[in-house]
């Protein structure tokens, strides 16, 4: 096995002192985001991307995927003690990992999700090893017309992204390609819709645009809502009992192989598998009518589910280019920034990188677990940090981030319009995930789609005839029909739940 | 109250903000003076008008480590990259001060080959005061490992049978690349009104298409294009150079194997704007000279597969008049310019 090979290279290089550090601070910010209301992976990754500028590619993504994924263990401490989901996913967790705190059994419940994170968090990364190779091998194979079929695959994202309209979300995205032409053309180096403004000849800065809309918005939203200090119960001890763990061991491996398998399509949101795997437990379990009243298959089917799918995320993003969330959205961004354009390529070209980061998953996981069982409690009292606190740091890393990137003062103009417009979105119900994809993927777009006319001499046929970018397309079009079903069923699923619509891209 | 807590905060951020953004160009209006204050008294900033990590900003680095422990003050490095190299060369031509401490390194795509594609930049030549030239590498044409050919005259004589079959990557119609392909065409009598141009974003995008077959041809630097070939993907037909390249020394030159004036070769080197007192230039010319011969520089430079090229101020200015004199003949004689 090659790939074996190649991640114990990873190891080596994941178990620098510096790589070390990176993953741990990655964890421990993300825990930490995770847990606080009002701050979620999204705003984090977009706080912290300036830091691209300083860090090497290898320290930086190490640094952003640990967030990634150390936000989904932290998720689930808030849905458990407080009953308050700091994502859409987290709901189920809610279900009946509340009851459990209510009941004093917080302590086990927190355990039990900190294990399925850690069971399916390794089986995702494992996954992870065997098949984006698969499709990386194929890298060479895939032209201009290929990568056009890819961007057109990614676009479907959009469904899944867009949270209750996928006509809004459509007209955000299309918002954003606009966006994206601003600057000089990628193929012809003319300028386009500068107004015959200097500052805009060079295009908008991504790092800008992704604060503006993720960090500054946040705090503006932030500061609009009434924060109250939350008081947190008896936590108990974080030790599940034998019986707990027999009860959820199964459990755990359902929910991790549906996120994961789940999670290898292009866009699959983990809102998406974290429901459906809760929903096939309580079908499979002899006792349906435990659950949502303490059930702890209930605790673990779902988280495992969640960073599974999380972890199966990467799949696409590395091997496709394809994000499937918005935190990975902005770590796509992360990735460009460093010139390492996502796709078949990636493990070509870059493959030390790959595995590095991928070995640190593994590292990154480990981490978590000891971080997460004894010192839950500690974490349970940092949601209690004033929003008063936390959102004037926020700003200010976010002005001085959006500066750095150019050194230029424009971009903090820009991030600054982008928060406030952001902002308004938000409120009424804009989604802007599309219009960062949009944005990010948009060049590429425009790009593969020129190349390809270029090599066809004109002819759109071109996008056809070769089998690779025809199946794609397919595929495209088969993806869009199931995501549109299982959005569907999940908005559903939600109502029922919460009882109003949630905005399900969150 | 929440709403006026923010906009306070708001407001001193941004005030914060345009601070900063005054302290970064200090526009001392110091014109042509020619008494020399022992330069360099201070920090000098270093604009690559590239991205971090590409051929430019690498040899930037280099440069600006050598400086700092040369001069004793500290060289900074800033990449504003974006339009081809237009934008930070604008910043530092218009907007940079005259003294010495706003200075460009550029490779040949943001200078000759940018001012021949362009007529309407905001700046020009005249702008411009070389100061030196540092490194060079030549250019390799490169096809996929699995192309059927085996040399370049192979390539020749299948451009000339397949004219209208032939594709080339670069990263625009005034790149680099383009100009490589050009005058190996004019060379061998190819005919270079049919070829198809496929416009890449840099060597990143480029290589892996030629390596799949889907583009024919790639023309760039022998360090863009060695990882591939090492890797195995690609192969290198000829380099365009009046030697062998040290990096590649099984790989014939093109003139070796009969394809004869190709002068394209990619560059880098350091300029300020116009007006700059003379002492900057020396100083920069003679610390430069010096630079190119220090063996821990060279071990540098090594590591990047690029070579030492060094040229005065006065030498590099009239290579660079030329160059772009013929790149601009060859633009307007292949109606490269719309």
């Amino acid at each position: 096995m090659e790939a074996v090979g190649m991640l114990l290279n990873g190891f080596t290089d994941a178990l620098t002192p510096i790589n070390l550090m990176m993953a741990v601070i990655g964890v421990l910010v993300g825990t930490l985001v995770g847990m606080l209301p009002g701050l979620g992976p999204t705003s984090a990754i977009a706080i912290l991307l300036p830091l691209t500028s300083v860090l090497g590619p290898v320290e930086g993504i190490i640094m952003l995927a640990g967030i990634y994924y150390g936000a989904m263990y932290g998720g689930s401490t808030t849905a458990i003690l407080l009953n308050i989901p700091g994502e859409v996913s987290s709901v189920p967790t809610c279900l009946d990992g509340y009851p459990l705190a209510k009941q004093g059994r917080g302590g086990p419940a927190l355990g039990i999700a900190a294990i399925s994170s850690f069971v399916a968090g390794v089986l995702g990364v494992i996954g992870l090893v065997f098949f984006a190779p698969i499709l990386a091998n194929q890298a060479l194979k895939f032209g201009p017309p290929e990568y056009f079929a890819l961007m057109i695959l990614a676009l479907t994202v959009i469904v899944n992204l867009a949270g209750n309209s996928i006509i809004k979300g459509l007209i955000m995205g299309l918002f954003g390609y606009m966006i994206s032409m601003v600057g000089i053309g990628p193929s012809g180096g003319q300028p386009r819709f500068d107004f015959g403004i200097d500052a805009l000849s060079a295009g908008f800065d991504m790092i800008s645009i992704i604060i503006g809309l993720f960090a500054i918005t946040e705090v503006l939203k932030g500061m609009e809502e009434k924060q109250t200090a939350i008081s947190v119960g008896k936590i108990g001890s974080v030790y599940p009992s034998r019986s707990d763990l027999r009860k959820s061991s199964k459990a755990m491996f359902r929910g991790g192989i549906i996120g994961f398998i789940l999670g290898i399509l292009p866009g699959c949101s983990t809102a998406v598998t974290t429901f459906l795997s809760y929903d096939i437990e309580k079908k499979m379990s002899k006792t349906p009518e435990k659950f949502g009243k303490g059930a702890i298959e209930g605790v673990a089917a779902p988280e495992a589910a969640n960073n599974a799918t999380s972890s199966a995320g990467f799949i696409p993003l590395f091997a496709l280019g394809i994000p499937s969330s918005p935190p990975l959205a902005i770590l796509l961004a992360g990735l460009m920034i460093y010139g390492l354009q996502p796709g078949p390529v990636l493990f070509e070209q870059n493959g030390s990188f790959v595995w590095t980061v991928i070995a640190s998953m593994f590292i990154g996981n480990v981490m978590l677990l000891v971080l997460n069982l004894p010192l839950v409690g500690l974490w349970a009292k940092l949601t209690q940090i004033p929003y008063g606190v936390i959102a004037p740091i926020i700003l200010i890393l976010s002005f001085i981030g959006a500066y750095t990137v150019r050194n230029n003062s424009f971009d903090v103009f820009v991030a600054l319009v982008f928060g406030v417009l952001g902002y308004f979105l938000h409120k009424y119900r804009w989604p802007v995930v599309p219009l960062i994809l949009c944005f990010i993927l948009g060049p590429l777009l425009e790009q593969s789609f020129v190349q390809s006319l270029s090599m066809s001499k004109g002819e759109f046929s071109i996008f056809v005839e070769r089998p690779i970018s025809l199946t794609i397309l397919v595929i495209s079009l088969v993806l869009f029909v199931i995501s549109i079903i299982l959005i569907r069923r999940t908005k559903t699923r939600v109502k029922e739940v919460v009882g109003t619509d949630l905005d399900i891209s969150e | 109250m929440k709403k006026k807590a923010l906009f306070g905060l708001l407001s001193g951020v941004l005030s914060v903000s345009i601070v900063l953004s005054g302290c970064s160009s200090t526009n001392s209006a110091s014109g042509k003076q020619n008494k020399d204050p022992g330069y360099p008294t201070k920090q000098i900033e270093v604009i690559v008008p590239f991205a971090a990590g590409g051929g430019t900003d690498l040899t930037a680095r280099a440069m600006s480590e050598y400086l700092s422990e040369e001069w004793g003050k500290s060289v900074v490095v800033v990449n504003k990259p974006g339009a081809g190299g237009a934008t930070g060369t604008q910043e530092v031509l218009k907007q940079g001060s005259k003294d010495g401490y706003s200075v460009l390194v550029q490779s040949v795509s943001a200078v000759s080959a940018l001012y021949a594609g362009n007529t309407n930049l905001p700046f020009s030549v005249e702008d411009q005061q070389f100061l030196a030239k540092m490194t060079g590498e030549p250019l390799a044409y490169v096809v996929s490992a699995d192309a059927p050919f085996k040399n370049i005259n192979e390539l020749n004589e299948w451009v000339k049978k397949n004219p209208d079959k032939f594709t080339f990557a670069s990263n625009g119609p005034t790149a680099i690349g383009t100009f490589g392909t050009i005058q190996w065409m004019d060379s061998i009598g190819a005919d270079f009104s049919k070829a198809r141009l496929v416009a890449t974003n840099g060597s990143g995008d480029a290589l892996p298409k030629v390596a799949g077959g889907h583009i024919t041809l790639a023309v760039q630097g022998v360090s863009e294009v060695s990882n591939l070939t090492k890797a195995g993907k690609l192969k290198i037909l000829g380099i365009a150079a009046p030697e062998r390249s040290p990096f590649f020394p099984d790989v014939p030159t093109m003139e070796e194997q009969g394809v004869k004036d190709i002068d394209v070769s990619l560059w880098y080197g350091a300029s300020a704007p116009a007006g700059t007192p003379d002492y900057v230039v020396k100083k920069w010319e003679t610390t430069i000279n010096k630079m190119v011969k220090d063996p821990k520089f060279l071990e540098k430079l090594d590591s990047i597969n690029v070579r030492p090229d060094y040229m005065n101020a006065d030498d590099f200015t009239k290579s660079v008049e030329e160059e772009t004199k013929d790149y601009t003949e060859i633009a307007k004689e292949k109606g490269l310019v719309k």
